[in-house]
């Protein structure tokens, strides 16, 4: 273990080879780890939003609907390259793993979240801290469809 | 005076924490207050925090810190006490109970992996593999005007990209489960689909990064996957 003890801590920061980020670990930080009941919890606000981003679930018109739409936008011809398979190992459904996501149209939640987080809204005074705050998943999420749309209809 | 509570060391812990500052707007030096055959790892606070990044950033060296050390039980984030005596008296109450949890995760650090795909690729292997979808979708850019289409057709790749979303999920857990003695496995947010955290012994910790790098390779570029670690093992304290 290489700790490198200045700074943000290692394995939020960037822990040596990992694309950990303190947005990834922040659930086990806030959700998980011993809690001793006379304890008191301090106010978490402004901390506590960001709990909100996970259980939103896959089953609504909304996402049925970016579902088509962005399958309609689609271009098939491109991408065959990379097919995201994993054959050995992919066998039935099994314990809940990841349940009830739509990807991309719970981005801007994630988003807004992300951002309270990281507190880039808030000016926040320590910006040494902001450089890690960069390679949290804003930049990541992924809105393509509108983007495709456009070029194909220059095609 | 108020403490912030950050973990739970063994008497045995070198508690070498530095020259660590704590938490709050007044931070204090991070100390260790004995408590039987325990350290409560704490620092002073005043009564009223309004924690902020920096918070969450020291509660986690801290940890880091202290694994260096040997075993300990991270407290989850935010927990006061109004005095030591407080402290002392919780920790020797379950006494028996942290100890237990000491021996269980000593040697053990938790790795945390995340994992989210590529979805105009899910997409594409959804329509090019369901004849039912691919249908659907080249009717509607045919200019059928059926305000049904879209419905059914985002309904049908809503239950493919759920369905296999679970199933790398779980292929994946598979794979990466025999390196840990234990897992939790937990709903995934956001764009991810795999929310993973594992509790991987450290002689066996070349062998998993060794299998999650293969995974990674194996997957290619339709799948961004995010590991952290080795992190305090947030997940498995009980």
């Amino acid at each position: 273990m290489t700790m490198v003890p200045q700074g943000g801590g290692s394995a939020v920061g960037r822990g040596g080879g990992s694309s950990g980020t303190l947005y990834d670990v922040l659930e086990l930080i806030l959700d998980r780890g011993l809690v001793i009941d006379v304890f008191v919890r301090v106010s978490l606000v402004g901390i506590e939003i960001l709990k909100i981003d996970a259980r939103i679930v896959v089953a609504s018109v909304d996402t049925y609907l970016r579902f088509a739409e962005a399958c309609n936008r689609l271009d098939l011809e491109s991408g065959r390259k990379a097919p995201a398979q994993l054959p050995e190992v992919v066998g039935g459904m099994m314990e809940g793993g990841a349940h009830g996501k739509s990807k991309g149209a719970l981005s801007g939640a994630v988003d807004a979240v992300t951002e309270s987080l990281t507190g880039k809204s808030r000016g926040d005074e320590e910006p040494d801290e902001e450089e890690e705050a960069e390679e949290e998943p804003a930049p990541r999420r992924r809105r393509p469809p509108a983007r495709r749309a456009a070029r194909r209809e220059k095609e | 005076m108020a403490l912030y509570v950050y973990a739970i060391t063994g008497k045995d812990h070198p508690l070498a924490v530095g020259d660590v500052t704590g938490v709050g707007a007044d931070p204090s030096p991070v100390r260790a207050l004995a408590c039987g055959p325990l350290y409560a790892v704490v620092s002073d606070v005043s009564e009223e925090i309004r924690p902020k990044r920096r918070d969450l950033l020291i509660h986690q060296e801290v940890q880091e810190r202290l694994m260096e050390g040997g075993p300990v039980l991270p407290l989850q984030f935010g927990y006061t006490a109004v005095d030591e005596e407080v402290v002392e008296q919780a920790l020797r109450k379950d006494a028996e109970g942290y100890l237990a949890n000491l021996e269980r995760l000593d040697g053990c650090a938790e790795y945390h992996v995340r994992a989210s795909r590529n979805e105009e690729e899910l997409l594409r292997q959804i329509l090019r593999e369901t004849p039912e979808t691919r249908e659907l979708n080249d009717r509607i850019r045919a200019g059928d005007p059926d305000p049904q289409l879209p419905l059914t057709l985002g309904r049908a790749v809503a239950a493919q990209v759920q369905e296999r979303q679970d199933a790398l999920a779980a292929g994946l857990t598979d794979a990466l489960v025999p390196y840990a003695r234990e897992h939790d496995v937990r709903p995934a947010s956001g764009d991810d689909f795999l929310n993973l955290s594992l509790l991987v012994p450290d002689d066996r910790r070349e062998e998993f990064l060794t299998a999650h790098a293969g995974l990674v390779r194996q997957l290619g570029d339709g799948v961004e996957f995010r590991l952290s670690g080795p992190l305090p093992p947030y997940s498995f304290v009980r």
